[in-house]
């Protein structure tokens, strides 16, 4: 087969090469089955012929056995002529004895005496074929026996010529049939290969569509009755009811009685037995169109789900990012590498640069060379140990310094392999500046207590001295000495002004008196410690009344109060604790009442009655001067207020949800109670009227 | 167009085949059929004949007694061809004619042959069942209850071998004359054309009430019909049995021949029963005129005539 013609088959139709394959081998059987056919009709007539001929002249020898004794020779004439006028295919028919005597025959104007000289002896294979005027015939001979006996022979001459008519016709018959049959099954392949092709065809229009994206759709035809109609099951909640698109045993998880808790592969195999299956089930290719059908769902399906993931996650990743780019922290991931991933647009901004020049680069191509080895030595000790790294550091840039909190964690990967490391950085530096004042204020406020105090021992003598002094101002007489006395009286109210103002200083005496928002300078307050108090794994929970009128007083004196009892507070906790700070008005007992409880070390019963004094302490040396409380009680008084505590603190001080951990002290709640305008705070009465926030 | 092409010549491939396959292997002998000449039947050449009286078909009686007359062709010398009458009367009247050299017949038609034609016996013989004589038997189909006994065949149809049998017929007749019954008590009296198988199988079919047959008839038939579907009603007398006749024309030397030649066929040979086995009988025994005298008085009596 040359390729040019291998070419030309390879580019027909499939319905075309169906077409030419069946016609092909339909001609090819017609050939073979219609001449092996023919050559067996026609050698069977020629035999069935034969034996005709043999059968005819053996049944006139039997019949003529009577006549032949009987020497009746009409009763042989009529058997002989009977034959011969009864078949037309019969040329001759005759009778001998056995002396060779022709007794009858049924030739008119003399007997053909030739015939007496060939198929003589009925031994001989019969028929024998003669050549005549008349064509050729078969001459068959049959003895005429009785017994033992030989009476004589009949011969009878068949037409071979009428065979040759009739074989001839039936080559006719077999080639119009064949011919026939061959048109017929030409069409029928013709209707099968458009019948297959078709579905073919409509399979590769489904593949092509699926490649051209549409999913939406329907190769296999519609069964004409569906499961839910056999089995008349009525259950809709089965994931097979009501789909049409689908045979449901290409459906998993369907409610059938066999088919429940048990794998896809044993649910198709119960199918099988299943009279559904046996009614639906179609040929090869209706499966092939199902199976492509729900391939073709299950893919969209899939698809749909990985469509609505990938919205999720670029919703995610720009919540991310937003969330990146809002805060003003500075994060950035980094490989193994120390290459950048990711750098948020803090950092970006801080450094002016942009996230192009950072991504897929190190800090030896961004920083100062002094700067980076300083980070990668750094940076490889947190990869190599996976310890993370806490640091305040100072930068300056474009002459203004920032303090940051640096922290440095490693990233690990599912098999708990450092795959990089995560920087997060924030600006401290306003919390640096309230600490600062936080230290000035304290050292001012011990430096007031001090001089208060130094000023309380002083102010006595000073009185003694200007009192004496002022004595003896009334009983000299000597002018001079007068005069002395009264420098040494006027130089001792100094000393006393000073005193007094020493002591007006310790108790803040320029303390201004305005509306206070209660709950807006305790929130200042907790927003000012909060993030310090969180790097001790120390939270603050709030819960402040917003009915709260406003206060009366000073502002930032109440802001100490407030910052002295939460940093006390949180000295108690140390480590890992909660802080709950409470506002509450209590309308029928006319006060603000503030608590803020701790899950501290809680303090003693014999000492929270002295823990309001001057330089009591229960610290450490040199954690503190044991004068917060005293000045912070000093200020609520000022307030017309009162300071009290309780360890550890009563449930109705406490939130429902206050968390307790076993690592939790008992405890310690600090009550302030500030009366509101114009109203002086009671004494608490033995039997209640008790407000508790 | 290539298409076309090879389908054409597809199609053109397989009409050939059909029209053109199955060549003729067979040589024809080549014959003339023109060349005619008109042609007659060589005489045969003389022989005395042989006929068995027809009571059964020509194949029949051929069957049986060819080898009979080859034995005795062989046996005295003669050329003796068996021919084969049609009827009893055929028998008779070719007796007359002198186409019947030797005559085996039952003794009724034995008497007629004498009485007119001069026939002479000289053997009778011994029939299988070791008797020279023989009976006729009246028969009837054995579901046929209304005929039990000899007055129950007043009335019915009665098929007879033919009016010159004498065990198919003639004794059956006297045998009735002797219970006075005559043949106006009979509905109908009608003959099987001297076959003894027509009656029998007249009577099995239902055509007929009761037949008449000689004994061991039935025997012919066994392989036909089933013989036990028929029942004998009564039997005739003993007569004389069949009895070989010739010709008036005969040599007493020659008839001496053939006498000698049968009375010498001993049952107890082998070659000699096959013979005998074939012909249905055991033997001859010497046999004269005077044998037959209870038939022509059985004649009388019944009112047929011999003569």
């Amino acid at each position: 087969m040359t390729d040019r013609l291998k070419s030309f088959l390879f580019r027909l139709r499939f319905r075309t090469k169906i077409t030419l394959g069946m016609a092909a081998m339909l001609i090819l059987s017609c050939v073979i089955i219609g001449l092996t056919l023919s050559n067996m009709a026609s050698t069977a007539l020629l035999e069935e012929g034969k034996k005709r001929g043999s059968a005819l002249s053996s049944g006139l020898a039997f019949r003529l056995a009577e006549p032949i004794l009987a020497t009746d020779f009409l009763q042989m004439k009529n058997l002989i002529d009977n034959v011969h006028t009864q078949y037309e295919d019969v040329v001759y028919v005759f009778l001998i004895d056995t002396e060779g005597n022709v007794l009858s025959h049924t030739f008119t104007g003399g007997f053909p005496t030739d015939l007496l000289q060939v198929n003589m002896d009925p031994s001989d294979p019969q028929p024998l074929l003669l050549s005549t005027e008349k064509g050729t015939i078969y001459d068959c001979a049959s003895p005429v026996l009785l017994g033992d006996r030989n009476l004589g022979t009949v011969r009878l001459g068949l037409s071979r010529d009428h065979l040759e008519i009739l074989i001839q016709r039936q080559r006719w018959t077999a080639l119009l049939t064949t011919l026939g049959v061959l048109t017929l099954g030409l069409v029928l392949s013709s209707w099968f290969a458009t019948t297959v092709t078709r579905r073919l065809n409509k399979l590769r229009w489904s593949a092509e569509e699926v490649v051209q994206g549409n999913l939406d759709i329907q190769t296999s035809s519609e069964p004409r009755r569906h499961c839910w109609e056999i089995m008349q099951c009525g259950k809709q909640e089965c994931p097979a009811y009501a789909d049409t698109r689908r045979r449901c045993w290409y459906i998993p998880e369907t409610l059938c009685e066999d088919c429940q808790n048990i794998g896809h592969r044993q649910k198709i195999e119960n199918c099988r037995k299943c009279r559904v299956y046996r009614q639906l089930v179609g040929d090869e290719i209706q499966d092939l169109s199902e199976a492509f059908d729900v391939m073709a769902l299950t893919v969209k399906n899939h698809i749909n789900e990985l469509i609505e993931r990938e919205k999720t996650i670029v919703q995610q990743q720009g919540l991310l990012k937003t969330i990146m780019n809002v805060t003003p922290d500075f994060i950035t991931l980094q490989d193994r590498n120390l290459k950048y991933q990711f750098a948020s647009k803090a950092f970006c901004d801080y450094f002016d640069l942009k996230e192009d020049d950072i991504l897929g680069r190190t800090d030896f191509e961004i920083f100062p060379e002094e700067q980076a080895d300083s980070n990668y030595h750094e940076d490889r000790q947190i990869l190599s140990t996976g310890r993370p790294l806490s640091k305040e550091v100072t930068l300056s840039r474009k002459g203004r310094e920032v303090w940051m909190h640096v922290l440095k964690v490693p990233v690990y990967d599912q098999e708990k392999n450092i795959i990089g490391l995560l920087l997060t950085a924030r600006d401290i530096t306003m919390l640096k500046k309230y600490q600062e004042q936080l230290i000035q204020s304290q050292k001012m406020e011990d430096l007031g207590r001090l001089a208060g105090g130094v000023a309380h021992e002083i102010n006595t003598p000073l009185g003694i001295i200007l009192g004496y002094t002022q004595l003896l101002l009334e009983e000299v007489e000597n002018d001079e000495w007068a005069e002395d006395l009264k420098t040494i009286e006027k130089q001792t109210k100094i000393c006393r002004k000073i005193v007094a103002d020493l002591l007006g200083f310790s108790r803040y005496s320029q303390s201004t008196s305005q509306p206070v928002d209660m709950n807006r300078s305790l929130e200042e307050v907790i927003k000012l410690v909060e993030h310090v108090l969180s790097l001790s794994h120390i939270r603050i929970y709030k819960s402040l009344d917003p009915n709260i009128p406003p206060f009366v007083g000073d502002h930032e004196r109440l802001k100490q109060v407030w910052l002295n009892l939460i940093n006390n507070a949180a000295d108690a906790i140390g480590q890992d604790g909660v802080i709950y700070v409470k506002s509450k008005l209590c309308a029928h007992r006319q006060r603000i009442i503030i608590s803020i409880a701790d899950t501290g070390a809680g303090i003693e019963e014999e000492s929270l009655s002295k823990i309001f004094d001057p330089f009591f302490t229960t610290k450490s040396v040199g954690k503190g001067t044991g004068l917060g409380l005293s000045v912070s009680f000093g200020i609520i008084k000022d307030h017309g207020g009162d300071i009290s505590a309780l360890s550890p603190p009563p449930v109705e001080y406490l939130p429902r949800d206050f968390p307790r951990s076993p690592s939790y002290g008992p405890g310690t709640v600090f009550i302030v109670e500030l009366p509101l305008e114009g109203k002086t705070l009671e004494k608490e009465n033995e039997d209640g009227g008790h407000c508790s926030t | 167009m290539h298409k076309k092409s090879v389908l054409c010549l597809m199609l053109l491939v397989l009409s050939l085949g059909f029209l053109f396959s199955c060549g003729e292997d067979e040589t024809p002998v080549k014959v003339s059929l023109e060349k005619r000449e008109e042609i007659s039947i060589r005489p045969q050449a003389a022989a005395l004949t042989y006929a068995y009286l027809p009571q059964y078909s020509h194949t029949e009686s051929f069957q049986r007694h060819n080898r009979l007359v080859e034995y005795l062709s062989q046996e005295t010398g003669l050329s003796i061809r068996q021919v084969f009458p049609d009827t009893f009367d055929d028998h008779i009247n070719k007796f007359g004619q002198g186409k019947i050299d030797i005559s085996f017949s039952n003794p009724f038609v034995y008497a007629k042959l004498a009485g007119r034609f001069g026939g002479e016996a000289f053997t009778r013989i011994i029939e299988e069942d070791g008797r020279a004589e023989f009976r006729g038997k009246i028969i009837a189909r054995r579901d046929n209850q209304e005929i039990q006994t000899l007055e129950d065949c007043k009335g019915t149809s009665w098929v007879a071998v033919d009016p010159s049998s004498a065990g198919g017929y003639l004794f059956v007749l006297g045998h009735f004359v002797e219970h006075e019954i005559t043949l106006d008590d009979f509905a109908e009296v009608v003959f099987a054309g001297g076959r003894q198988e027509n009656v029998i199988l007249g009577v099995y079919s239902g055509l007929h009430d009761i037949g008449a047959i000689r004994e061991g008839s039935l025997s012919v038939v066994e392989d036909k019909i089933d013989t036990r579907q028929i029942k004998v009603i009564d039997h005739s007398r003993w007569y004389p049995g069949w009895v070989y006749a010739h010709s008036p024309r005969l040599t007493d030397e020659t008839v001496a021949k053939i006498k000698e030649a049968m009375l010498k066929l001993d049952y107890d040979d082998p070659e000699h029963r096959d013979i005998l086995e074939a012909a249905r009988f055991k033997g001859f025994v010497p046999s004269s005129d005077e044998d037959f005298d209870p038939i022509r008085d059985l004649s009388k009596k019944v009112g047929l005539e011999l003569d």
